[in-house]
């Protein structure tokens, strides 16, 4: 996909459809009794427009904004992020954390594990801050 | 008369020392966060939202208000000094950050805290008179109106926030309305789009989406440009000489006029009157031939008009119930929160919560103006921490803001699926601002849909026939056809050329 405006069509197209085909198997009802399914529909059916429109003007454009997309850092930041939820179900809070902050900051410019252990101490500190002074429900050990 | 009572009234609400305590602390996290690289006003208000929760209501509505004002501050600050922009603060790039050049970076803080003191004032007063009176207007919207009135949000929101590319934001605006209908249809009591998730039958959660849009998928995207901001270094000298002091007070007060109407429009608020407050400085400054080389005023006129817009734009909220931003959005969401419905009869059943609001935010303006502006050269200290150390420290903040909604570690991964996304559409240049609007005012805009369509027994010309919504349909015909006739006049030239 090297052109921005036709994958931003295709990409609200299938989230039209994606929304629209569900709403179609609800009671769509009638304008003066709408059922579950019309408002859904209606709004989807305008965004898959808007869609086709933007698929249409990326054909007439002449030269193509290209698209910039980074896999690495969203992937880093995801994985520390669900790996977060996992070990603080399982384990402690306090291993998530640590866990989190060297996990993501593997998408910095620079990678130091003093700083990494420096930050987790101040979130630790906030967490227990948090538990103490606003009643978090989130205990780190 | 009735104005200053209403206001003393406001005033022994908001000056109990917990309300000032919860105003201070709103002001003082709002500028350190809004300071930071990459988080504008919306991202801190939504990180720091769940905060408020565990206060009660006045204070937490303070402290928000507080927050939001904070970031605006912050945001023109780290404009100043170091030309980050935000989203509320690229017209404090241009003046701001030449006065930097030229040494002047103090004379510029000074003349941005003391201009939106003015500004914030004026916008009071137009607060207080206008809103119990746009309440009395409110109480003839009927569903019609309603859905005229925010489907012109829609189209104004997306119109300033993506700077001209309209069906961008009105897409990002309806996804955001599809969003909102996940979950337990209330007419029916049908599940949508849940897939028999028993988490999805109330629906996605606002944190979630909010600060996977605001937050995560602006840390990679920042993450992603890796552009190392040098911290700012020089030396401040905040006081100006009293030549430059009069400079001020002009344009800050022109700012403000401008700010104050602005900030009432659908689609307004502080980045619209931020451009109409410089480009009116432009035209009648007594100075004009310095502006864009670092004129005073091109830095107080347009500070004076965002924070009057940022005051101003709670009237629409507060007095018909229809945010006219995303920032107001998330301000509605914050009231619902608390058991309050913003519209016409709060000011009657709430009255100390409104004036207390009203009046905290003019205390919120003495903090700023005293406690920040004063303070400024020690909160440019957060610069110093790199920014490799500082989003894993916002990514625990995203995560502490979901988990503490629900108690529930996870809504962890429906923030994540929404960074994702967020990710996906800032690489698709689709700006979520609209879309956070959409989402709150979705579940309202189908309501009042489907009342005006059974009222009319499914007759459209309810939407024309009534003389408000008639005004506002007018109006969005007229801003399409706009749109469009702009569109094809820029293509014809592309093409000639």
């Amino acid at each position: 996909m090297k052109d921005q405006q036709l994958t931003r069509g295709l990409v609200l197209i299938a989230i039209a459809l994606g929304f629209g085909i569900p709403a179609s198997g609800y009671q769509v009802g009638t304008f003066s009794r709408a059922g579950p399914g019309l408002f859904p529909l209606l709004i989807s059916g305008i965004v898959g427009l808007i869609g086709l429109v933007m698929i249409v003007r990326s054909r007439l454009e002449k030269k193509p904004v290209p698209m910039t997309f980074k896999v690495k850092n969203i992937l880093i930041v995801l994985a520390a992020l669900v790996g977060f939820v996992v070990i603080a179900e399982h384990f402690k809070v306090a291993l998530a954390v640590v866990y989190l902050v060297f996990v993501a900051s593997l998408a910095g410019s620079d990678y130091s594990i003093r700083r990494n252990l420096k930050i987790c101490v101040v979130l630790f500190a906030f967490a227990y801050a948090f538990h103490t002074f606003l009643g978090l429900s989130l205990t780190l050990f | 008369m009735e104005i200053i009572h209403n206001l003393a009234f406001g005033f022994e609400h908001a000056l109990t020392l917990h309300n000032l305590m919860y105003c201070a602390i709103g002001c003082m996290v709002g500028t350190l966060v809004g300071l930071l690289p990459g988080l504008g006003p919306l991202s801190t208000i939504s990180l720091l939202l769940p905060l408020t929760y565990s206060i009660p209501t006045g204070g937490a509505l303070i402290m928000l208000a507080g927050i939001y004002y904070g970031a605006q501050y912050g945001d023109s600050v780290s404009a100043i000094t170091m030309k980050i922009p935000h989203a509320s603060s690229i017209v404090a790039c241009i003046d701001g950050y030449q006065m930097t050049l030229n040494g002047k970076t103090g004379l510029a803080l000074f003349s941005a805290g003391v201009s939106s003191f003015i500004g914030g004032t004026v916008a009071i007063v137009v607060l207080s008179t206008l809103a119990p009176l746009l309440g009395e207007l409110a109480f003839l919207f009927g569903p019609a109106d309603y859905c005229a009135l925010m489907l012109l949000g829609f189209l104004c929101v997306s119109f300033v926030t993506t700077g001209g590319h309209m069906l961008n934001g009105l897409a990002m605006a309806l996804i955001g309305v599809l969003l909102g209908t996940i979950g337990t249809d209330v007419n029916s009591g049908a599940q949508r789009f849940t897939f028999d998730q028993p988490f999805l039958a109330d629906g996605v959660g606002l944190i979630s989406v909010a600060l996977g849009c605001f937050g995560i998928a602006e840390i990679v995207k920042n993450l992603d440009n890796r552009s190392q901001f040098t911290p700012f270094s020089g030396n401040i000298h905040l006081l100006p000489s009293w030549a430059e002091f009069k400079r001020i007070i002009p344009s800050a007060l022109r700012g403000s006029a401008v700010g104050s109407f602005l900030g009432l429009l659908p689609g307004g608020g502080p980045t619209l009157a931020q451009f109409g407050a410089y480009a009116l400085e432009k035209r009648f400054s007594k100075h004009r031939e310095e502006i864009g080389k670092g004129a005073i005023e091109g830095v107080a006129g347009q500070a004076a008009a965002d924070e009057a817009a940022a005051r101003t734009s709670f009237i629409p909220l507060m007095s018909i119930g229809i945010p006219e931003n995303a920032v107001m959005a998330l301000m509605l969401a914050a009231f619902i929160v608390k058991g309050i419905q913003p519209g016409p009869n709060m000011i009657g059943q709430h009255p100390e919560l409104f004036w207390g609001l009203v009046a905290s935010m003019w205390i919120g303006n003495c903090f700023l103006l005293i406690l920040n502006v004063p303070m400024v050269r020690y909160l440019l200290s957060v610069f110093k921490i790199p920014y490799a150390a500082l989003f894993p420290a916002i990514l625990f903040f995203c995560c502490i803001g979901t988990f503490s909604v629900n108690n529930n570690l996870d809504d962890i991964y429906i923030t994540a699926v929404f960074g994702v996304l967020g990710y996906i559409f800032l690489r698709l240049d689709l700006e979520p601002a609209p879309l956070i609007l959409g989402f709150i005012l979705g579940p309202m805009l189908e309501e009042n849909f489907r009342r005006a369509l059974l009222l009319s027994r499914g007759n459209f010309a309810t939407f024309v026939s009534r003389p408000i919504s008639a005004t506002l349909v007018a109006l969005m015909a007229a801003f399409v056809i706009w749109q469009i006739v702009a569109y094809v006049r820029q293509t014809r030239v592309s093409v000639a050329a």
